[in-house]
């Protein structure tokens, strides 16, 4: 939907972005994560075409853009939601009216296009207050609902779990997952590493202007009951007992140095056991090792190399893949 | 001290008796302001918007240009313009040289850095997000400008209001190309001049009287709007 080639960009002649590729799938939902200072909001700006970057290309929709002309079409079709969004004097209401009259929305159609958007965040009881004295998260959720209102195409976020609480946190992901169901392009930024597991479909790492994909190993996305505690969730064809407090969509991760590698089934406090033949080997040439295993999903197991030699373990070996409970990492 | 208070009495006492000089000085005054910060706005508002908004070659250079400007010595402001006006002058043709649209010219030029140095330092203090966020949100270029116009709107009636303080105080360009003529020309700063070397405290200080109480009424106008407006 929103792609970004040979992206750079500068402030007083310092790079402060240089992204080689980047694209905004329709439908998906896409997480960059970053410190402060990675340069995460000037990247959502640039995309979001509201600043112009000295070198690279933007390609919405199949077209690139390049003109002013092109720069303020695409802007009818691609809505940031800053970290800190400003609102304009008056009502709630009538600044999501202000927007959708930019797009020649008006009257009726506007006013029922503004409610359901507040109703969907629950922010319907705002409607009539004065937009400038709402609290931090309440601005939020009204910039929010003020973007979707306009069904963009592709929807930018600047920390959107900044400031909001539990309860507003669920409701803000079933609306960018509604949208994602709408087709729309989904595109965020956080420092917080949980967030972007448990909403994106892929996670990019933003470190000194630079893009890198994050994709660790053993990474499962579930949905957790209400209950806490252990829980045995399904993720895939494996089954995972957890143990935690969270509940609704969640992102698993077994971390490869704490699975216990065996020839033979343990007798041991590990809740989950998973059989499977070894499928790739790699040396990382400091004495570790890490292996692939396909135990209905490919597994990756860190074990030392002088345990790969004394478990005479080659490609094909059947093992057995132990995991605590309390080992699995919950997003 | 008698002088001087003698002088105020008498001065009161002719403004209220609505003495037709004094009203006539009044409203000729008022006109040639009205309508050099009328213009003054409309060349200086939009020219300190682009000058505080967009990014340029010599943007730099521009600001530096028109905060001098501010600071430009009226009278050498009304030399220049009695040198283009006067029947030698290039623009000598037009006959405007000693009547108030004379006047009305070298105000503009007077006022127009007022207006445009005062709109750039008020846009540029708008926060950025102003302007993000009508972008965001689908505004062409124009209504992006009217969304940071409004941001700064009191900021943007104090230039008005700054333009017409300069216009109406001014004297040496004034009495430079208007010429102080009676009826035609006298305005209250060049009659105040006029009455004081001629030894008229009485009529001066009634003139600068109303001089004061009109500076008075437009600021205290301001006020009222900008405590109304609020938030």
């Amino acid at each position: 939907m929103l792609s970004a080639r040979h992206l750079e960009h500068r402030y007083d002649g310092r790079t402060v972005l240089a992204v080689e590729a980047l694209d905004l799938e329709a439908g998906r939902i896409t997480g960059v994560v970053g410190p402060n200072g990675a340069g995460k909001s000037t990247l959502l700006r640039v995309l979001a075409f509201l600043e112009r970057p000295h070198a690279g290309t933007l390609i919405l929709d199949g077209h690139p853009v390049r003109t002013s002309q092109d720069r303020r079409l695409a802007r009818q079709a691609v809505t940031l939601v800053e970290q800190r969004p400003f609102v304009f004097p008056g009502t709630v209401h009538r600044n999501l009216l202000y927007g959708l009259s930019l797009h020649g929305i008006t009257g009726r159609d506007a006013a029922a296009r503004a409610e359901a958007s507040l109703s969907r965040l629950g922010a319907s009881a705002m409607a009539d207050r004065a937009a400038r004295q709402l609290s931090e998260g309440e601005v939020q959720r009204v910039a929010i609902a003020r973007a979707i209102a306009l069904q963009p195409a592709v929807l930018l976020l600047d920390e959107p779990v900044s400031g909001a609480d539990r309860g507003a946190l669920t409701q803000l992901y079933q609306v960018l997952d509604e949208e994602r169901r709408r087709g729309a392009a989904i595109g965020f930024v956080s420092h917080q590493l949980e967030y972007a597991y448990r909403w994106a479909n892929r996670v990019f790492a933003l470190t000194d202007g630079r893009l890198s994909p994050l994709t660790p190993d053993n990474l499962f996305r579930t949905t957790l009951s209400e209950a806490a505690g252990p829980q045995i969730v399904r993720a895939g064809p494996l089954e995972i007992e957890v143990v935690t407090d969270k509940s609704g969509p969640a992102t698993l991760l077994i971390p490869p140095e704490d699975i216990v590698v065996s020839r033979e089934p343990l007798h041991s406090s590990a809740r989950n056991q998973y059989t499977g033949r070894v499928t790739r080997i790699s040396d990382d040439g400091r004495g570790g090792v890490t292996l692939t295993v396909d135990v209905g999903v490919d597994l990756s197991a860190r074990i030392t190399r002088e345990a790969l030699d004394e478990l005479e373990i080659q490609l094909g070996t059947e093992l057995i893949l132990s995991v605590k409970a309390m080992a699995v990492r919950v997003f | 001290m008698d002088f001087f208070s003698d002088g105020l009495r008498r001065g009161v006492e002719l403004l209220f008796a609505g003495d037709a000089e004094v009203l006539g000085i009044t409203l000729l005054s008022l006109r040639v302001a009205v309508f050099s910060t009328a213009i003054a706005c409309a060349l200086g508002i939009p020219l300190g918007f682009v000058v505080g908004t967009t990014r340029f070659w010599g943007r730099r250079a521009a600001i530096t240009a028109l905060n001098t400007m501010l600071a430009f010595p009226t009278v050498v402001v009304g030399l220049v313009i009695w040198g283009l006006l006067t029947r030698r002058g290039p623009l000598g043709g037009l006959g405007l040289l000693y009547s108030w649209w004379a006047i009305v010219v070298a105000e503009v030029v007077l006022a127009v850095p007022v207006a445009a140095a005062l709109t750039a330092a008020a846009v540029q203090a708008i926060d950025p997000r102003v302007r993000r966020t009508a972008l965001t949100l689908g505004a062409r270029p124009w209504r992006t400008h009217v969304a940071v116009a409004r941001e700064a709107r009191f900021a943007l009636l104090t230039a008005v209001v700054v333009a017409f303080g300069r216009v109406l105080a001014e004297v040496g360009a004034a009495l430079i190309v208007g010429g102080n003529i009676r009826h035609h020309t006298r305005t209250l700063t060049t009659a105040v001049a006029l009455a004081t070397s001629q030894g008229d405290f009485a009529l001066a200080m009634a003139l600068g009287l109303v001089l004061f109480g009109l500076a008075l009424t437009i600021n205290v106008l301001l006020q009222l709007f900008q405590g109304r407006g609020g938030a």
